[in-house]
């Protein structure tokens, strides 16, 4: 044990070397929900199930393996064990919303769960509550970027910003609140990048936590893939992912980083939700 | 940092976001921004958050000026992308005036800071004498320059280790591998909070063991950085090692102030002494000579019936041979000063009447004062000079009758022990101090209250001891201040 206010440098604790990078991801898991999608998709495919259940499935299936890889990331006691409970109960909890808004779209209201399990199965030692100065400066960033997209899609795209009608906007801030941003946050700002700051510099954790976090959007099926949308995505979630690694590197937290994002994808939707 | 200078930074922040944003405003309003001079202004604040917050102002502030601007002079997206190249090149302005300015800066700062902090250290233990206190002061003062979450430092000099920043040095921890290898460490994340923790530790001075300084920071620890803590262990190991000579210096220095003025009052007490002595000697060779002289007048002038002039002669043989144990005792003391040996005609000694005659002088002198003998029976035989054997017993009886009241008793004494005899003078005088005590058998001395009670030069009991040790003996004195004083003497027994 160190003495309290005494230096790392004079203990044995801090002399500890980190554990390998993928230590703890929950392998089984993310096959069984990979095995999962693509036995509805084929399903789909043979016309057995419903268009919307392939999207349901995608939606627990990437969602899920990010949340429950954050999770277990954040889990000292996962270097011991992998456990497939924790994938298995977000991947339940995503596919009862997702399901619930394929059928309505207040059904949305269900991505309420997501967050609270998560919250839940984190390892409490990791939960930090910010500063209230950092938590303004996350939402005033992402007020400014949201109203940057929409500023210059409307000067360069011609694009204008409409408000969405009630259930649309449910739907979507439902979605961007129990698995988009909160998957994103979870998983490569809280676990990611959070593993690479304790290895390299900010610099190079936030570049591969964003690089990857750009190319889980690039892959998105959701995202067009015109050049400009391409190139407007790299910008701002560009941005977006180093001004979140910035706020994790500073208060320790993801939440100020979960605020910038949601202001900025409201502040997408109003150009893509119609 | 402190009230004023987070009130300062905030007030910069503002100015420089509000100088941006009021430029976008202006931009935003006019018709043809793609062309209009405000976007060249953009350098103005950017330039500003550059020269307060350095690089990371810099970046930071030529950033949000291309961000900003970029929807306002950036082209419709149809048009071919050599219509975007004066945007750009107004960006790279701004970028180009933003980055290097505050690199500048930040390299300006860190030297500076570098400067502040090696007076710092220089000043620190310098001016502090304890170690233990000037490390605690340099790790605190070091934690607030460097930005650390915490410093520490062990300083080894021999075996003794000094630590500041801590109490303990575990095996196995960072200061302890740098201390063992003599090599800079460094480690990504030292702690499992949810921040990590850096810590880099440096050897101090340049190719020796002498310790390590390590520091501790949420956040970067920079190539460049760390070849400055690297340089700043050196610098700290160096000033150590200058405190540490400094330290000897002056303790060197007062031990020998301390040793030449105990050397000064020694030479200084053994003068006094040799004065004392002289002076002393000489008026007690005067006083039976001024004896011997005027018994011998008498004689030469006057006529004397026979008892009278026996009378006179036995008082002229008192005198002189006082004379004669003044003078022995001198040159005895002399030979023991130079080191030579005493010449001792050493043969078996019969205790009782050796003792008896040693007395008897005494007897008459001083018939006022009772001489108690009391020698035990069967004594053997003692393997002693007769003469030394005399002047000791003598030297040691008039010391008793010298500090006895004048109807004190003085008794001497002599008992058998193995292999020895034992023989005891003892008075029912003064007594001698503590103090005094210690110090009675050294040549010269006298003890204070002694020397306006009784005549004496200060040699009888050094001569005593002399000529006990030269007889392979021992003696002691013990006394109690207001009962008496009792001087122990062995010799060894004939076998």
């Amino acid at each position: 044990m160190t003495i309290a206010g005494e230096a790392r440098a004079l203990s044995a604790l801090g002399a500890g070397r980190a554990q390998p990078l993928l230590t703890g991801t929950p392998w089984r898991g993310a096959a069984l929900l990979a095995s999962g999608f693509l036995v509805v998709a084929g399903l789909t495919r043979a016309g057995l199930l419903p268009a919307a259940a392939t999207a349901v499935a995608a939606i627990a299936a990437v969602h899920g393996t990010l949340l429950a890889t954050a999770v277990a990331w954040s889990d000292g006691r996962a270097f011991e064990r992998e456990r497939t409970g924790p994938t298995l109960v977000l991947a339940a909890v995503l596919v009862i919303a997702a399901a619930a808004t394929a059928v309505h779209p207040l059904g949305a209201v269900m991505y309420v769960a997501p967050p609270l399990v998560t919250a839940v199965l984190l390892d409490p030692r990791r939960a930090v509550v910010p500063s209230r100065g950092i938590l303004l400066v996350a939402a005033v960033f992402g007020c400014g970027l949201g109203a940057h997209i929409l500023l210059a899609a409307s000067a360069t795209l011609d694009h204008r910003p409409h408000v969405p009608g009630l259930t649309a906007a449910v739907a979507a801030l439902g979605y961007d609140v129990g698995a988009n941003v909160l998957s994103a946050e979870c998983f490569f700002r809280g676990a990611l990048f959070d593993r690479l700051q304790r290895r390299w510099s900010f610099t190079a954790a936030a570049g591969g936590s964003t690089g990857a976090y750009l190319l889980r959007y690039g892959l998105d099926p959701l995202l067009p893939k015109t050049p400009e949308a391409l190139i407007g995505a790299a910008f701002y979630l560009g941005l977006l992912g180093v001004f979140n690694c910035w706020l994790v590197w500073r208060s320790g937290s993801i939440l100020p980083g979960i605020v910038s994002s949601l202001l900025f994808f409201t502040a997408y939707r109003l150009l893509t939700t119609g | 940092m402190s009230e004023d200078g987070r009130r300062a930074t905030a007030t910069w922040i503002a100015v420089v976001t509000a100088g941006l944003l009021g430029l976008t405003a202006a931009l935003a309003s006019v018709e043809s921004a793609e062309t209009s001079l405000i976007r060249e202004v953009y350098a103005v604040p950017v330039l500003a958050a550059a020269l307060r917050f350095g690089l990371p102002g810099g970046i930071v502030a030529s950033g949000a000026a291309i961000v900003l601007q970029a929807p306002f002079v950036l082209p419709p997206i149809e048009r071919t992308p050599a219509a975007a190249l004066p945007a750009v090149a107004g960006f790279t302005v701004v970028a180009v005036v933003g980055i290097p300015a505050g690199l500048l800066t930040t390299r300006v700062r860190r030297r500076h800071a570098r400067y502040e902090t090696l007076l710092a250290v220089q000043r620190i233990l310098g001016g502090q004498p304890c170690l233990d206190t000037a490390l605690k002061r340099l790790c605190a003062s070091l934690q607030r320059r460097l930005g650390a979450v915490a410093v520490a430092l062990v300083v080894r000099d021999g075996n003794a280790v000094t630590i500041g920043g801590g109490r303990t040095m575990a095996p196995g921890s960072p200061l302890h591998v740098v201390c063992e290898t003599g090599r800079p460490l460094f480690i990504a994340d030292a702690g499992a909070e949810c921040r990590p923790r850096r810590l880099f530790a440096a050897p101090l001075g340049v190719g020796e063991r002498a310790g390590a300084l390590a520091v501790e920071r949420w956040g970067d620890i920079d190539t460049d950085e760390r070849e400055a803590i690297v340089a700043l262990a050196v610098h700290v190991g160096l000033a150590l090692e200058n405190a540490r000579l400094a330290a000897r210096q002056r303790r060197f220095a007062d031990e020998l102030a301390h040793k030449v003025a105990a050397a000064t009052e020694r030479l200084e007490e053994a003068d006094r002494a040799k004065s004392t002595f002289v002076a002393v000697t000489s008026h007690e060779l005067r006083t039976p000579l001024t004896a011997l002289l005027g018994f011998s007048e008498l004689l030469w002038l006057r006529r004397y019936p026979t008892e009278e002039v026996q009378r006179l002669a036995a008082i002229m043989h008192v005198e002189i041979a006082r004379l004669v144990r003044i003078v022995s005792d001198v040159l005895d003391l002399s030979r023991v000063e130079r080191g030579a040996p005493l010449p001792l005609r050493r043969s078996a000694l019969a205790v009782e009447p050796a003792v008896a005659a040693a007395v008897a002088l005494f007897r008459v002198q001083t018939p006022v004062r009772e001489i108690v003998l009391d020698c035990a029976p069967d004594l053997p035989a003692v393997d002693a000079d007769g003469d030394a054997f005399d002047r000791i017993v003598k030297n040691l009886v008039s010391n008793a009758l010298k500090y006895s009241a004048p109807n004190g008793v003085v008794r001497v004494c002599a008992r058998a022990a193995p292999g020895a005899v034992e023989f005891t003078v003892e008075d029912s005088g003064r007594g001698i101090p503590e103090i005094a005590r210690r110090r009675v058998f050294e040549p010269y001395y006298r003890a204070p209250d002694a020397v306006g009670a009784a005549r004496g030069e200060g040699i009888g009991l050094a001569v005593v001891k002399a000529l006990v040790d030269a007889h392979g003996g021992a003696v002691t004195v013990a006394s109690t201040p207001g009962i008496g004083t009792r001087v122990t003497f062995v010799l060894p027994a004939v076998s």
